[in-house]
């Protein structure tokens, strides 16, 4: 035994000196690499400009950052694509940076986290877009005001949407043919909706659930609340705003927009909200509709696309995701979500915001107008990974190759519903979106839980909401 | 390595191992202080990065805890009120509930399961065919948690996952893996279990290795065979193992994030939310990191006490030769 | 799983071997299968993936999520960072337990007992606790977001250090008996007599240095927030696309290729590997 040891111990010694003597080498060779020396615009006093990574192709930020540097060659900038899993880990990672002491100059948030920035980071931009108006009114009649009200707090307007999603109703057309199911109406009901479903039961085998969702605060239970006519946290809206409507949005438009929107008194135990558990969990007791499954949703672009799932609840950004998952054009297609006491509906938005710690702040408006401009989406959104914020950018060339057919759905939902809102994000959002996930978790996990688990979701809620931030 | 050619029954060890470090009395004192300036110069990257890393962030934490800090603003002294606000959150008591729950059935799973192959592949069979076992057995301990758990929550999906349609040829009903309370725990546990037994699987191979065949055949002259032999025999001579193995899991699973935070993120409702998913979330979701500091402060010390525990009933139980 | 390894509970050694072996086998199924999966639905086309029951050898094999990996992300960045990171960790760490692991060992002085207890107390501090003061000594020092900041703080490690002492501990105390008599102060007999023999053992501390920091996901994902200071881990989360609209086949095509090389270590460093966790638990 020890016979063999000797040539294998040799073997190994050589092989750590070897490897040790790499690894010097490579220090050596790396340093810059090691220390961070070489990153690009570090400390250089670039304009430094987060985004979510997996939102932007890479070579849709290259194209980004050309068209600017182009336009304004003057201002040396970087994109950082910050990798997540989600919104809320997303703005972990932000505040991280800020408490480094090397927070960004423009961070790229969603409806998820306006508020929070607005209240607590962000600088309000109104300054700005008045004295800019003339070269924004072109943008600001290419977007509905509902997505600019969702970027308001307490009167102010913290960003510029450039993209949203509101939650549709996306459909196979494989299994509405299996079921012998027409197309919907655009005024379908929730008891229409649930027909659907049945039949699709019906002409299915067991590895079939007519509807797939996936418990989140974006399309997971409150679209429902939308449709019911109420929502998680009592909403109303903040006082103000008019500088901005006046200017921008002719009267009709402009009617019974505010200051942006306030969420405020938990109400979880309230009718409406038992009303929409109570259906859900009634799907669910009838095989009609999975338990809500937690995540990012990543099984359910697999199990639409294969035919296992009927019908979901997704944005634009789906029309990209199922072509890549190998859909034809005619393999699925879109419609509102279904109405039951009202017809609203849910969107989430997103758009650059610009952070008080910023010694460039002139500079970053110029990258926020830049960033908000048709070419610049027009390069930047070119897979149909998201719905751009301009109306104009929507037409039957972008559907063509991906589909859907009724891709007029998308900015429908905001023009022809014009009360369709923002999904409930006050600053304190990460904690009551994780309040409403895990009670819904329980709430649909068995019969009989849906009272119990409201209640409690009720003083979580309280709560959080309680909770200053 | 060689075993002693020992004729009493028990004795597997050789001098070198047992024998504590030789006496000095033969050693010049020069050399003594020698070698205390060669220990102190071989402790230094050590102990000065254990002290960087982990004494001095373990006392930060335990500052921490006492202030309510969100990082955008200065921190505010809190005194105790993180440790109040901590005991009355029903989240952090049902998390530290499941984090136990959780230890103990992956602990016991993992050893009952490593154990019981280790025995089995170190009966008869080819060479190869032996070391291919080993390697298979060990392979998971090779990838990484977070990827596999990706992996495994699409094999644990209730209607179109691998893992149902397995259960379903054997005439099974479809188990809600990921969506009901006990089967998301269950499925937590297999998952944890998946990755980590090779680990003491491995640690087991080794302690039978190094039982000698003496003991073997001086059982089975007394007549003891199978199942018994290894209850009687084989167990106890393994007692030290197991409790390295019994320790080092109960310290990785009293720490386990990964698999819970991939495949069900804590629900359906609190059910499989783990004491470290709740640190995480509390200071870098919702920006509390004093009473993310309260709750890691608690975890540690419950660490502490496990492993206390545990060696203090190992002296009992634990049979050194 | 524990449906096969109940029955197999109850084998024994008097049992047909074939049994054994077939028992054995079923459970080197279960354990490998994920795996297989994984590679086979890689090289499936998205449409397939969910096919039950599941076509372990693709119908229609395509690299097509192989080339959706590199066009999405920038896989040679990713792990050259990755590579850079592991390896000065695995040497850092050798270099840590090789000397402490011989003080502990076979060096005398005061304190040793209790500093011991102290290395391995470390094991039982869970990372999530330790972060965010982590992250404040590394600001204070300037390395927040550098991969040296990764790298640095994992230099000390218990566990190698704990194998390492068990590693000398093992090794024939006479060979530095005779040395010393011979006249060899306390360094020689380190460097002649017992550091030559202790490769083997760094080269357990190594692998499993590799093993553990090439898969390593949360240091990274709170400490770099730099795209261009990513590991390969952090990377592959961005497969998964927005809102999770990424292809199935990519996201598993990255989960394999970040394999890859922890399967190169593991197939090379199998056996420093196996018997340095066997080790672990055989000496005391």
């Amino acid at each position: 035994m020890t016979d063999s040891l000797l040539p294998r111990r040799s073997l190994l010694r050589y092989g750590a000196y070897g490897a040790a003597a790499a690894a010097v080498a490579g220090t050596a060779a790396s340093w810059d690499r090691l220390t961070g020396a070489d990153i690009p615009g570090r400390d250089d006093g670039s304009l430094v400009v987060a985004t979510l990574g997996s939102a932007f192709s890479p070579d849709g930020v290259r194209a980004l950052l050309d068209g600017f540097r182009k336009l304004h060659p003057d201002i040396k900038v970087r994109v950082n694509a910050v990798q997540a899993v989600d919104w809320s880990d997303f703005f972990a990672k932000i505040l991280t940076q800020i408490a480094a002491g090397t927070a960004p100059d423009l961070v790229y948030v969603a409806t998820e986290g306006v508020q929070l920035f607005a209240r607590r980071l962000g600088v309000a931009l109104d300054t700005w877009v008045k004295r800019d108006a003339a070269e924004l009114r072109e943008y600001f009649a290419d977007v509905h005001p509902s997505l600019v009200e969702s970027m308001m707090y307490e009167g102010s307007l913290y960003q510029l949407p450039i993209e949203f999603n509101a939650a549709d109703i996306y459909l196979n057309t494989q299994v509405l043919r299996r079921a012998g199911a027409g197309f919907p109406d655009a005024d379908w009901t929730r008891d229409d909706f649930t027909a659907l479903l049945r039949r699709m039961k019906r002409a299915s085998d067991s590895h079939f659930t007519p509807y797939f969702w996936t418990n989140r605060l974006w399309g997971g239970v409150v679209p429902w609340l939308f449709a019911n006519g109420t929502n998680l946290l009592a909403e109303s809206r903040a006082p103000g705003g008019d500088w901005l409507w006046d200017a921008f949005y002719p009267a009709g438009r402009r009617q019974g927009r505010g200051g942006g929107f306030r969420w405020t008194t938990p109400q979880a135990t309230d009718d409406r909200v038992e009303e929409v558990y109570d259906y859900l969990a009634s799907l669910v007791r009838d095989g009609l509709c999975t338990r809500p499954e937690g995540g990012n949703g990543q099984n359910l672009i697999g199990v639409f696309s294969t035919g296992r799932v009927g019908v979901t609840p997704a944005g634009g950004f789906w029309a990209g995701g199922l072509h890549l998952a190998g859909m034809r054009p005619d393999g699925f297609d879109v419609q509102y979500f279904p109405r039951w006491r009202t017809h609203r509906m849910q969107y989430g938005a997103a758009g650059y915001a610009m952070l008080r710690t910023s010694r460039q702040q002139d500079a970053a408006w110029e990258f926020i107008k830049y960033s908000a401009r048709r070419d610049t989406l027009t390069r930047l959104f070119t897979t149909n990974q998201t719905t751009p914020a301009r109306r104009s950018m929507l037409d039957a060339g972008r559907y063509r190759e991906t589909g859907p057919a009724h891709w007029r759905v998308f900015y429908d939902t905001l023009d022809a519903f014009p009360g369709t809102g923002p999904i409930p994000a006050p600053p304190q959002v990460a904690e009551v979106e994780q309040v409403l996930l895990k009670h819904t978790g329980t709430a649909l996990a068995s019969p009989r839980a849906v009272r119990p688990a409201l209640r409690r979701m009720q003083g979580d809620l309280e709560r959080a909401m309680e909770r200053e931030l | 390595m060689t075993n002693t050619t020992n004729t009493r029954v028990p004795a597997a060890r050789t001098p070198a191992r047992t024998a504590a470090p030789a006496p000095a009395a033969v050693r010049p004192g020069l050399r003594e202080r020698g070698a205390r300036w060669m220990a102190a110069l071989f402790l230094v990257p050590t102990v000065i990065g254990i002290v960087a890393f982990t004494v001095v962030p373990i006392a930060g934490s335990v500052v921490l805890s006492l202030f309510h800090w969100n990082v955008i603003d200065p921190p505010r002294f809190a005194g105790a009120s993180n440790y109040g606000e901590v005991f009355g959150d029903r989240t952090v008591l049902v998390s530290f509930r499941n984090t136990l729950v959780f230890m103990v059935l992956a602990v016991a799973l993992q050893l009952v399961i490593a154990l019981v192959l280790a025995i089995t592949v170190d009966g008869r069979m080819p060479v190869w065919l032996r070391s291919a076992f080993r390697s298979a057995f060990f392979f998971p301990l090779v990838l990484s948690a977070a990827s596999i758990s990706v992996v495994m929550k699409y094999l644990f999906n209730q209607d179109f996952g691998v893992v149902n349609w397995l259960l379903g040829l054997v005439g099974i009903a479809p188990v809600p893996w990921l969506t009901s309370e006990h089967a998301a725990m269950a499925a937590v546990v297999l998952v944890y279990v998946w990755q980590q037994f090779g680990f003491s699987f491995l640690l087991f191979v080794g302690g039978l290795n190094n039982i000698p065949k003496e003991v073997h055949e001086a059982a089975a002259l007394d007549g003891a065979t199978g199942l018994r032999k290894h209850l009687s025999v084989t167990l106890p001579l393994l007692s030290p193992t197991l409790l390295v193995a019994s320790v080092v899991g109960i310290i990785n699973a009293l720490q386990v994030f990964e698999q819970p935070y991939v495949l069900t993120d804590g629900g359906p409702g609190d059910s499989t939310r783990t004491v470290v998913m709740v640190i995480y979330e509390t200071a870098f979701e919702q920006l509390r990191f004093g009473e993310a500091s309260a709750v890691g402060v608690l975890l540690f010390v419950l660490i502490m006490a496990v492993t206390a525990l545990q060696f203090r009933l190992s002296r009992r139980f634990v049979h050194y030769q | 799983m524990s449906q096969a390894t109940l029955t197999l509970s109850r084998a024994r050694h008097s049992l047909a071997p074939w049994a054994r072996i077939a028992g054995l086998t079923v459970c080197a199924l279960l354990t490998l299968g994920p795996v297989v999966w994984t590679v086979s639905t890689s090289l499936r086309t998205p449409a397939e993936s969910f096919d039950l029951p599941p076509q372990i050898v693709p119908a229609h094999p395509t690299a097509e999520a192989y080339r959706g990996v590199f066009d999405q992300i920038d896989v040679w960045l990713l792990a050259l960072n990755s590579t850079l990171v592991t390896a000065l960790i695995a040497v850092g760490q050798m270099v840590t337990a090789g000397l402490a692991g011989y003080a502990f060992a076979r060096l005398e002085f005061r304190f040793k007992k209790p500093l011991f207890g102290l290395v391995l107390a470390t094991m039982m501090v869970p990372l999530q606790v330790t972060i965010v003061p982590v992250f404040l000594v590394l600001k204070s020092v300037g390395l927040t977001d550098t991969l040296l900041g990764l790298i640095v703080p994992a230099f000390p490690t218990a566990f190698g250090t704990f194998l390492m002492r068990q590693y000398f501990l093992g090794m024939p105390k006479d060979l530095g008996e005779a040395a010393m008599l011979d006249g060899a102060g306390p360094w020689r007999i380190f460097r002649s007599v017992y550091a030559p023999l202790a490769a083997p053992g760094l080269a357990i501390v190594g692998v499993l240095a590799f093993n553990y920091h090439w898969n390593e996901f949360f240091r990274p994902l709170i400490l770099e927030t730099s795209g261009q200071n990513y590991t390969l881990p952090l990377g592959l989360v961005s497969l998964q696309g927005n809102l999770g609209t990424g292809s199935l086949s990519v996201v598993l095509a990255g989960v394999v290729l970040s394999m890859i090389p922890a399967v190169v270590v593991f197939v090379v460093g199998q056996r420093p590997l196996r018997e340095g966790i066997t080790s672990a638990g055989v000496n005391r």
